[in-house]
């Protein structure tokens, strides 16, 4: 399973021509409280792997939480030097433009899938539209949301 | 002789300002002995000093002055005015030992009016009062940061609050009043590990909370466990990796001090974790001397000390240098751009523990 979400991420990652792509531990168990990325392509540092996001802390906290999608074409423009180490992925991979898809499984958030560029204003709105109408064909295995609202 | 000077020549009008004008005067030959002094500055410098002066008793002016302010110090007598030559003393700011105030700090200027001769000149301009404005001024906006500051906190605590434990509480609770409706025993089982999961979720939220907010390691267990802790924590969130040594073997000191070197400490590395922009950070906590001693060292970014914007509220340095001050200690920054940061806590030991 592993392996497979690997080679799903790296097909992503050519589809739209990404620098860099995430998925946090999807298959943890329902008990299990930590949040990890565990699947990465395009990285240039291990650091973001040493981190253990807390539900509701960092781009992974906020949405497993909430449960939406969050679309960030500027990072610098979004986020100011004092409250970007909150967000230590988007630092220590330079991160400059970014969209963070929830993954559900049976209406619950399973995971979070982190798509970027380190080019800013390149994850424009058409793109991320594009990005969440296809997530569901991109994530066939992880990704089912029986009630969709929208 | 002043009656032969018409009223409105120059020489009249600089023998009114002298006589007149608010600012000390004071003239010294060429080997340093008083020989004019003006009604102003006969009134802030005792009688008796006048006469040393006068007499050219060596230092005499050491009786009043107590120095002056330079790049290094507020108050300092190296490479006095007096006496060095090759220094521009145009303008600077003198501390004198007035007869009736105590020490007041003066705008002073010291040069040469007649070279030929080797005369010179000392003037002085009362500088209390800006220094009054200028010290309320400083005050009125730390005040202000500070309450900012408190604010902030507090409004970051209220929205944990209502964000983190409220909702996971909220989302516990429905999840529970659900149960009653589900149609197996299979699924009951499933969903009550789900709300196990929400509530442990819940309970680490509390407990990291409160351990952000004041970690009981460091009352209960002292500074070393309490640093362990802390950085474990900031590895965790933040995936900065800190090489911590301690040396003092799990040694106590007086709550106060432990305090001080914590917060001192994780305020250090939250600087280091926002601005340096790097992976790592050595810490190293030891006794020397009496002292206990805390360097945190980056090869980050550094920044130039002596000119800096702050780039947050600007309160973090300044705290620091607040707090190493109520336990008598001393905090040295090391940095310079491009070439990392070093910062150096020392506090005294004070009777053990």
């Amino acid at each position: 399973m592993a392996r497979s979400i690997q080679r799903m991420i790296e097909n992503i990652k050519e589809k739209y021509a990404l620098d860099f792509v995430a998925v946090t531990n999807v298959y943890m168990q329902p008990y299990e409280t930590n949040l990890r990325w565990e699947y990465a392509v395009g990285n240039i540092a291990e650091r973001f792997k040493r981190i253990v996001l807390k539900s509701g802390k960092g781009i992974a906290g906020i949405v497993y939480k909430t449960g939406k999608p969050m679309h960030v074409e500027n990072t610098e423009a979004a986020f100011t030097e004092d409250t970007l180490f909150n967000y230590p992925i988007i630092v220590s991979e330079k991160i400059k433009s970014m969209c963070a898809i929830p993954l559900y499984e049976q209406n619950r958030v399973k995971g979070v899938v982190l798509l970027g560029f380190r080019e800013k204003d390149k994850m424009t709105v058409e793109l991320y539209d594009k990005i969440l109408e296809n997530i569901e064909a991109d994530f066939q295995y992880i990704y089912h949301k029986e009630m969709i609202t929208k | 002789m002043k009656q032969t000077v018409p009223s409105s020549s120059l020489h009249n009008y600089l023998l009114k300002m002298y006589d007149n004008c608010s600012e000390a005067i004071f003239f010294f030959n060429v080997v340093g002995n008083l020989v004019h002094l003006n009604n102003a500055a006969k009134q802030i410098v005792d009688i008796e000093v006048i006469e040393k002066m006068f007499l050219g008793e060596t230092n005499a002016i050491c009786l009043t002055c107590h120095g002056y302010t330079s790049e290094e110090a507020l108050v300092t007598c190296k490479s006095c005015y007096f006496h060095e030559k090759s220094r521009d003393f145009s303008s600077f700011q003198l501390f004198l030992n007035t007869k009736n105030e105590g020490i007041v700090p003066y705008a002073a200027s010291f040069q040469t009016i007649d070279e030929q001769y080797g005369i010179k000149m000392l003037m002085l301009r009362p500088l209390t009062k800006q220094m009054e404005t200028h010290n309320k001024l400083l005050e009125n906006t730390t005040v202000k940061k500070v309450i900012k500051a408190q604010e902030d906190e507090r409004k970051r605590i209220s929205r944990e609050l209502h964000d983190s434990v409220a909702q996971e509480v909220l989302s516990s609770l429905l999840e529970i009043q659900l149960v009653k409706y589900l149609p197996n025993e299979e699924a009951v089982h499933e969903r009550l590990q789900q709300i196990e999961g929400s509530l442990s979720r819940l309970l680490d939220d509390i407990s990291n909370m409160s351990v952000e907010l004041r970690p009981a390691s460091l009352d209960d267990l002292g500074i070393e466990a309490a640093f362990r802790s802390h950085f474990s924590w900031i590895e965790k969130n933040y995936g900065l990796e800190i090489h911590y040594t301690s040396e003092i073997n799990g040694q106590r000191y007086n709550s106060e001090m432990e305090t001080v070197i914590y917060r001192v400490g994780q305020e250090a590395i939250l600087n280091a974790l926002k601005y340096a922009n790097v992976d790592e950070i050595f810490v190293h906590l030891y006794e020397a001397e009496d002292n206990v001693i805390l360097h945190i060292i980056d090869q980050g970014n550094g920044f130039n000390l002596a000119n800096y914007n702050a780039k947050g509220t600007g309160l973090g340095l300044f705290g620091m240098k607040e707090r190493t001050a109520l336990v008598n200690g001393t905090i040295q920054i090391d940095t310079e751009i491009g070439k990392g940061t070093k910062v150096v806590l020392s506090v005294p030991i004070e009777g053990g523990i």
